[in-house]
């Protein structure tokens, strides 16, 4: 049976292959209201405009109905992504000064070398082999082992870290059926088993400081102050998920545009200067964050000649206005070289990704010391199978294979 | 290689000052201090910081300064 509403067909998992046709059909009929009160938004431009508008909120307590599965997440302190400001500000203040500039500027750039060799490495392990899994092999291990040894997470722990990211990644599928309770109640619980260990291993390093960020953030004050211990594994947990989970999507994404476009992996394969430029064509033509579901106005707002109600649900669909031809010249061809590419890859406005600088150079490095390699490789599966999640979207696993 | 910033573009989202530290530094929060003149060896980084603006504020060029894409 198919399902009725636009928003359940763009979340149904027949469609994670593929979802931009649904998305073509959203941006044609506009700003439009589903059944259950939410409004998707899928136009560049109005999308744009709701990221930088003051009256929109990121937190869920803004909703007049606030859903079970949104209340029940959020009994736990809400990390500066669920903030508005000012508290947004100030934890998110907080959290850079340890991370970039103006009071670690040097920070991302150190880590050059670093991922250059865990690339290499990573590469040296199944160079000869036939048969690999890229997400596997390669584009997990290496953002997970570089984020681990920026905060100072001990990398002997990434089995366990893996297993409570793929429980909270998965809560975030909104099909619904019998499992989904279940689904929630794992998420949550490995959201707390999260905090829990990141915040007893920071507790240890206070007064021992070490070079990491977990130690930065509870030995140094800025003119912010400290974090509270509450806030501390609320932002803990969040850098630690977000700072590996979306790169693996960005890296496997990438290996399967190129293997897919034979032409774009052959400039850069001849023009290397070129990569800073395809990664941000990737990021608009396959952003690893396809929607912003936690929106809500603070006041009743006219979107594209439509009123959203104060209190609604207000979905922005990133990935969608990446692909607005309103917008782009000839939005679904992947063009490394496209000018003017402004895209959602990263969000806009005061919610823009924290992580960007570090997913950036990873990609581009991680992308670059695999393309000589590719040459002699095929897809085994196009299209890969896809993880459940519709909002953090990206193959579980891409096989390739020589020949 | 010379660069210039339109800093009425400039929106202070920090990416070049990630990515080629020695050569864009943000004073405060948001203002932009930049060296026009870029030393040989932080080219490659103004490239990665150019591409990466989320408003396109940096032209990169051989020669820039006013009139100059």
């Amino acid at each position: 049976m198919q399902p009725d509403t636009l928003f359940q067909r763009i979340t149904d998992y027949a469609n994670r292959a593929d979802p931009y046709p649904l998305y073509a059909e959203l941006r044609e009929n506009g700003v439009t209201r589903q059944d259950d009160g939410s409004y998707l938004v899928g136009t560049y431009h109005e999308i744009a405009a709701l990221l930088h508008d003051p009256r929109i909120s990121s937190d869920y307590r803004s909703r007049t109905h606030p859903d079970e599965a949104m209340i029940r997440r959020n009994e736990r302190p809400p990390s500066f992504i669920g903030l508005d400001d000012p508290e947004h500000d100030r934890l998110r203040r907080i959290a850079m000064r340890p991370f970039g500039p103006p009071h670690s500027p040097g920070r991302i750039d150190e880590l050059h070398g670093d991922i250059t060799r865990i690339a290499e490495e990573l590469i040296d392990a199944f160079r000869g082999a036939d048969r690999i899994d890229i997400v596997d092999e390669f584009a997990y291990p290496l953002p997970v082992t570089v984020i681990c040894r920026l905060l100072g997470v001990p990398h002997e722990d990434v089995p366990r870290i893996r297993a409570w990211t793929n429980a909270i990644i998965d809560s975030f599928d909104f099909t619904p059926g019998a499992d989904q309770e279940k689904r929630q109640q794992a998420g949550l619980d490995a959201r707390d088993a999260m905090a829990r260990y990141l915040g007893e291993l920071a507790g240890g390093r206070r007064g021992h400081p070490s070079e990491d960020m977990l130690s930065a953030l509870v030995n140094d004050a800025g003119p912010e102050g400290r974090l509270t211990d509450v806030e501390l594994m609320a932002t803990a947990t969040l850098l630690l998920i977000a700072g590996h989970e979306t790169t693996v999507n960005l890296i496997t994404n990438g290996v399967l545009t190129l293997l897919r476009h034979p032409d774009a992996h052959k400039r850069l394969r001849d023009e290397p200067g070129l990569m800073p430029r395809a990664v941000e064509e990737l990021l608009r033509y396959e952003p690893p964050v396809h929607m912003l579901p936690q929106r809500t106005p603070l006041a009743d707002i006219e979107v594209a000649g439509v009123t959203v109600p104060k209190g609604a649900p207000l979905i922005l669909m990133l990935a969608s206005g990446n692909r607005d031809p309103l917008r782009f010249d000839d939005p679904d061809r992947f063009d490394p070289e496209r000018e003017d590419n402004q895209h959602f890859g990263f969000g806009s406005g005061i919610h823009n990704c924290f992580g960007a600088p570090l997913a950036r150079l990873e990609t581009q490095i991680a992308l670059g010391a695999l393309l000589p390699y590719l040459d002699d490789f095929h897809l085994l599966d196009d299209p890969p199978p896809y993880r459940r999640s519709p909002l953090l979207r990206g193959p579980r696993h891409l096989l390739i294979a020589r020949g | 290689m010379q660069i210039v910033v339109d800093l009425n573009r400039c929106q202070g989202y920090a990416q070049c000052a990630f990515l080629a530290p020695q050569v864009f530094e943000l004073h405060g929060e948001e203002a932009l201090m930049f060296t026009p003149a870029v030393p040989d060896d932080q080219r490659e980084r103004v490239h990665r910081a150019a591409a990466a603006c989320p408003v396109q504020a940096i032209v990169v060029g051989e020669r820039a300064g006013p009139g100059v894409r």
